[in-house]
């Protein structure tokens, strides 16, 4: 089961795709690409991608070499996408909070400078392990370095909305969880390729990589076509007493 | 091979912390106002003033021996750290409170409740900031320190936090105007 070119590898990488077109279909005729466009060109790249490198890797008079050439170029506008789409969500968190605007976006910069040059020495640092074919290993290292800052930039964003107490928008929540849940996945992993562990295994790892990005489609499917509940706001107010507590020290501050 | 651990351990953290806020934020937008306000907690500004008066320092150091001053200043930096903490976390209760409100079709509630959101934030920002020179402050306890922006923001919430409580409870606003 699983093996290479199983039944189950071929859905686990042909599934998600289907999902993802189908998904940007629907997101299309709702008019979301005003909202999400970097999101909608994500789904729509990915699924084009993995298709093409899918129908590359079946087709035996594909080389290898072009293969990893096709996947490096992927990940190359893959990764760029994906910069878009975090300053999409940062966007969707920070658009009605004017008064930390500006800090967000010096602290996700910063932390955005500071996670590129982690990834440099990471790279810096990670040895040639497929010396017949260097393609393998420098898309490998391309891969875990671009995911060592897509992981940070997402734990970021989890992390500010957290200490500030920011409610997310119900969609741009789900697509953020949907990241950062591969991310972190795809960071593990590719670094365990591009460290040449699991060598005769590793087609295990694809296993891993197919399987969380299968999870993360369903988990953008559930939060972007399933309406909202709404929360119950109707009482939300301050108590009474508490007031009156505020209340007491402005006026005690009143007399000074 | 060293590295690939590292990564491994930092991914594997990294999932955990945003799983467990990610099941955080859930639980609080699913609970909506549900005992949000029962945690704002009481702060007695008069005594928060004079823990943060330069005045009152300077008096201390005057007066007291190096030693004993030192020891006085870091008691009275870690009173203030709980307190600056204590405000910090009722500006994070204010922005969820105003942020449920936000949602409100009245107009004037809604532009109470952004105000409310925006002073709050504003006032958590600062309170971070001053935590991190009150720390830098417990270790040198000589070096001036001033948190008055986290108290003058409090107030300016206060008055926010009123307008807005104001609008959604009229039953509080007699009695408010009446104390005014």
């Amino acid at each position: 089961m699983l093996q290479p070119h199983s039944l189950l590898w071929h859905y686990l990488w042909l599934g998600p795709q289907v999902l993802q077109a189908v998904l940007a279909a629907f997101l299309w005729r709702r008019g979301m690409h005003k909202l999400f466009p970097f999101f909608l060109a994500y789904l729509t790249f990915g699924a084009i991608e993995q298709f093409t490198l899918y129908g590359m890797d079946v087709l035996p008079s594909v080389s290898t070499e072009a293969f990893w050439r096709a996947f490096w170029a992927g990940a190359i506008i893959e990764g760029a996408i994906k910069f878009g789409v975090i300053g999409e969500l940062f966007f969707h968190l920070l658009r009605s909070r004017p008064a930390i605007a500006k800090l967000g976006r010096r602290l996700i910069s910063g932390a955005g400078a500071g996670l590129v040059l982690l990834a440099v020495a990471a790279a810096a640092y990670t040895p040639i392990v497929h010396r017949p074919l260097i393609s393998i290993s420098r898309a490998h290292i391309l891969l875990q370095s671009s995911y060592v800052i897509d992981c940070g930039l997402a734990l970021f964003l989890f992390l500010f909305a957290a200490h500030f107490k920011l409610i997310w928008n119900h969609r741009a929540f789900g697509i953020a969880l949907g990241f950062g849940i591969v991310w972190c996945e795809h960071m593990a992993a590719w670094a365990l390729s591009a460290s040449g562990a699991w060598l005769d295994k590793s087609y295990l790892l694809d296993f891993l990589n197919m399987a969380t990005q299968h999870v993360c489609v369903l988990i953008w499917c559930y939060f972007l076509l399933v309406p909202e509940k709404v929360a119950t706001t109707s009482a939300v107010s301050l108590p009474e007493n508490n007031l009156d507590i505020w209340n007491r020290e402005l006026e005690r501050l009143l007399q000074q | 091979m060293s590295l690939a651990i590292v990564l491994v351990i930092a991914a594997v953290v990294a999932l955990g912390t945003i799983l467990r806020l990610a099941l955080t934020q859930s639980l609080q937008v699913s609970r909506g106002s549900v005992g949000l306000a029962g945690s704002i907690r009481p702060i007695d500004i008069e005594a928060f003033r004079n823990l943060i008066d330069s005045a009152e320092d300077e008096y201390l150091r005057r007066r007291l021996p190096p030693t004993e001053f030192r020891a006085v200043r870091r008691t009275r930096l870690r009173a203030m750290a709980a307190y600056v903490q204590a405000v910090s976390e009722n500006a994070a209760v204010l922005v969820r409170v105003g942020e449920l409100a936000l949602a409100s079709g009245d107009p004037h509630i809604a532009e109470a409740s952004q105000q409310l959101v925006n002073d709050a934030l504003l006032l958590r920002r600062n309170a971070t900031v001053a935590l991190a020179r009150i720390y830098i402050a417990l270790a040198w306890p000589y070096s001036s320190f001033a948190a008055v922006r986290v108290v003058d923001r409090y107030e300016r919430l206060s008055g926010s936090a009123m307008l807005l409580g104001r609008l959604q409870n009229p039953a509080a606003a007699v009695r408010l105007s009446a104390m005014r």
